[in-house]
């Protein structure tokens, strides 16, 4: 059944073996130079008036983002609730921390582990409703993390928030990892980044991806087809779940710091705006949107109190006149 | 259709989304900021302009931007003109946060200050400690911040909650009576006062009848209001802050509930005395600065010098934190000669504001051990059919000195990296 919806993928694409080569040799360079800025981030960074932690910031709100397209823009569920993944894991990172080990590396790990397998559990109960029920479906399963991270006072700190925690410096025998040290913990987060990257990219490509691209175009199709939807829609929910999972393990990591506004819909909601500004049918649209998300706000938030009001506008018109992100119309526009 | 597998990117795309990122840092404000000097002393005052706690970090700002431009008139600190770069938290732990790192990361602050929300002042506290910055909590006022969860570069201006509470606490008891119901905002600033409360009235043999906790922003109050009113105390406690304040006294009115109790509580400010209708105004409140001062020097000059620029609006205790804490972080920068956090910090400890800054009948000092602003309390009562200005009846000016814990007592145990 899988061959069937690859096949169905293959068919779409274009038969022009000269013009697929070219688009290949595009894409790398692309990658390649995407990588490049990525990597040189911390030194042009100051130039342009930024400075790490924002890029750290970006990397976060793109991992999550990244995640959440997996499920958005590949497999078509609208998810409204990805800020409980992404907060559990921030809360699992945080409380490993302070109750239990010093470890930076396992604390990531509990945090996870913790939101991946949140994510695995509540998957099964949103996967059976399509369209605007999964969305409430997902917004309810969010706001019930949210309200126990509010009211469970003893252990999350409530609504103030959990504090008391830090990151630690990772040792490998005499060599000390600094992660204290704003640049050294961009390339920690980098570094994860890329392994979510790695994770998106290798499940597209492969064939559980393109049934993910086929439950999106015509999921009735599927059905019929024999294709169990709502276990393929689980997977993609759960894989998406433990990314999302990993970069607010982070998120949590470089602020020394996590409150329930970690958890709200309201967070959510921002992913979702991260993945159609930036294109949601693309691979990098997250990343574009989170630069654009995160840097506004960064910046016009100094400014103005309604900032937000920018960010609405700035959605606006780019769903008016960008509905496919940023990414997703210059890619159209060179396709013409 | 490309997009079906459209996880790719080509070069002109690329090279398109190179040229929006570079105009977008163009637009961002670092490159100016790069070609001017480093030369201003930069403090970094993070405070919510939105939010349920609006009004109240308006009159801190409107506060510390009067001494930033006395500090300035005055040549500045250590000859360096002063610059005061306002954030808004919105009251919002995670985005205060995120604000301090900006603070000192981007803008390369010298000090920070601020917040009104206690749990803000918390996160505030831990975050400038990772970062080795000062931090001057000028209006959260929950005991951990100077308690517990003390740090080696965190100092506040405002009161305790215990002062708060301890403010007014036996003036309560002795003319109402001893059963108590509480209303409390659900966050750490709430569980401090009730807690502190609690403690003064079980040791004067009282007793609490319930403690109805309600989420901060809450607007309609009528659930808890009733339940309050069904265990029928001598006095409801309401502990709310700013527009949860106003909401919970308005609705206290329709329910009749002053009628049968006493209402009141350990913090009153003039933000939500303005905003009571007459109605609503009534009570028993503990303030902790009060601009009517006959006769205490200065206060008249700082008055009429915040009216104005704040558009004939009276100074309230938090436009006097703002300035205070302004002010506070001047002197000790002059007196350690320098902004290195250490020398400062050294040099705030035991600071004695002067009476042009301190604006009390009694002595305001930071004090060394906990790093705790102990100046004086004014319990007294609403000024029923005064109109705005005169909305207080200041009964007793407190010296906090006589009511403050030890700092042992309050759990506070400094220590200094090396």
């Amino acid at each position: 059944m899988k061959s069937a919806a690859s096949r169905h993928v293959d068919a779409a694409k274009p038969a022009d073996a000269m013009s697929s080569q070219k688009s290949t040799r595009r894409r790398v360079a692309a990658s390649a130079l995407v990588w490049a800025l990525l990597l040189t981030a911390p030194y042009w960074l100051p130039l342009t008036g930024g400075y790490t932690d924002l890029g750290s910031r970006v990397l976060v709100f793109s991992l999550a983002a990244l995640g959440l397209n997996l499920l958005l823009g590949f497999t078509g569920g609208l998810s409204f609730g990805h800020a409980a993944y992404f907060g559990l894991g921030a809360y699992g990172t945080g409380l490993m921390l302070k109750f239990v080990t010093h470890s930076t590396p396992l604390a990531l790990l509990a945090g996870v582990a913790l939101g991946g397998l949140g994510a695995t559990l509540f998957g099964p109960v949103t996967v059976r409703r399509r369209g605007i029920y999964f969305a409430m479906i997902t917004i309810a399963i969010g706001q019930m993390f949210y309200f126990v991270a509010v009211r469970w006072n003893s252990l999350t700190g409530g609504e103030d928030g959990l504090t008391g925690f830090e990151r630690t410096n990772i040792h490998f025998g005499h060599a000390i990892l600094n992660l204290h040290n704003s640049t050294i913990f961009y390339y920690f987060t980098l570094f994860f980044f890329a392994i979510g990257c790695a994770v998106v990219w290798s499940v597209l490509r492969s064939p559980l991806g393109h049934t993910f691209v086929a439950i999106r175009e015509n999921q009735k199709r599927l059905r019929f087809l024999g294709v169990s939807v709502g276990f393929y829609l689980w997977i993609a929910f759960a894989i998406s779940g433990f990314i999302a999972a990993l970069a607010g393990a982070l998120y949590a990591l470089l602020n020394n710091f996590t409150s329930p506004e970690d958890l709200n819909w309201v967070l959510s909601g921002d992913f979702v705006i991260i993945c159609v500004l930036g294109g949601m049918r693309t691979f990098w649209g997250p990343l574009v949107g989170s630069v654009i998300y995160v840097v506004v706000q960064d910046y016009l938030s100094s400014i103005t109190v309604n900032w937000m009001s920018f960010i609405g506008a700035i959605f606006v018109l780019a769903v008016l006149f960008f509905p496919w992100g940023l990414l997703g119309f210059f890619q159209r526009r060179i396709q013409k | 259709m490309r997009d079906q597998d459209g996880f790719g990117i080509s070069r002109r795309d690329l090279l398109k989304a190179g040229v929006a990122i570079g105009v977008g840092t163009f637009l961002y404000p670092g490159i100016g900021a790069f070609a001017k000097s480093d030369d201003p002393v930069k403090i970094g005052h993070i405070d919510p302009q939105t939010g349920t706690y609006a009004a109240l970090g308006g009159s801190q700002i409107a506060g510390a931007k009067l001494a930033i431009d006395q500090i300035n008139a005055k040549g500045g600190i250590l000859g360096r003109p002063v610059q005061l770069l306002v954030e808004d938290s919105a009251a919002n732990v995670g985005q205060s946060v995120q604000k301090a790192r900006k603070l000192v990361n981007r803008n390369k602050v010298h000090f920070l200050m601020g917040a009104v929300s206690s749990a803000v002042a918390l996160a505030l506290s831990q975050a400038a400690h990772d970062m080795n910055v000062l931090y001057l909590d000028i209006g959260g006022h929950a005991d951990a911040v100077t308690g517990s969860k003390c740090h080696w570069n965190t100092f506040r201006t405002c009161s305790t909650t215990w002062l708060l509470t301890a403010g007014d606490f036996k003036t309560i008891f002795d003319k109402f009576g001893k059963k108590w119901y509480f209303l409390t905002p659900d966050y750490a600033f709430g569980h401090a006062l009730h807690r502190d409360y609690v403690s003064q009235l079980k040791q004067a043999g009282g007793q609490e009848l319930g403690n109805a906790l309600a989420p901060l922003g809450t607007t309609d109050f009528s659930s808890y209001l009733i339940k309050a009113k069904s265990t029928n105390p001598d006095v409801l406690i309401v502990l709310n802050a700013g527009n949860d304040m106003i909401n919970t006294l308005k609705q206290a009115t329709q329910f009749g509930l002053n009628k049968d109790m006493a209402v009141g509580g350990a913090m009153m400010e003039m933000e939500v005395l303005e905003s009571l209708p007459e109605a609503a105004r009534y009570g028993y409140w503990n303030m902790e600065w009060y601009w009517q001062q006959p006769n205490v020097p200065h206060v008249k000059e700082f008055v009429d010098a915040y009216k104005k620029h704040n558009a004939d609006k009276v100074p309230t205790a938090r436009s006097w934190f703002g300035f205070a804490s302004a002010h506070a972080l001047a002197l000790a920068a002059e007196k350690a000669k320098s902004l290195n956090t250490m020398k400062v910090v050294k040099a705030l400890e035991g600071l004695e504001l002067p009476p042009e800054v301190s604006l009390q009948p009694n002595k305001a000092i930071y004090r060394a051990g906990d790093h705790q602003l102990i100046g004086s309390e004014y319990p007294g009562q609403i000024n029923k059919s005064g109109s705005y200005p005169n909305l207080f009846d200041v009964a007793d000016v407190v010296d906090a000195s006589k009511i403050a814990r030890s700092v042992e007592a309050k759990g506070c145990k400094m220590t200094y990296p090396s």
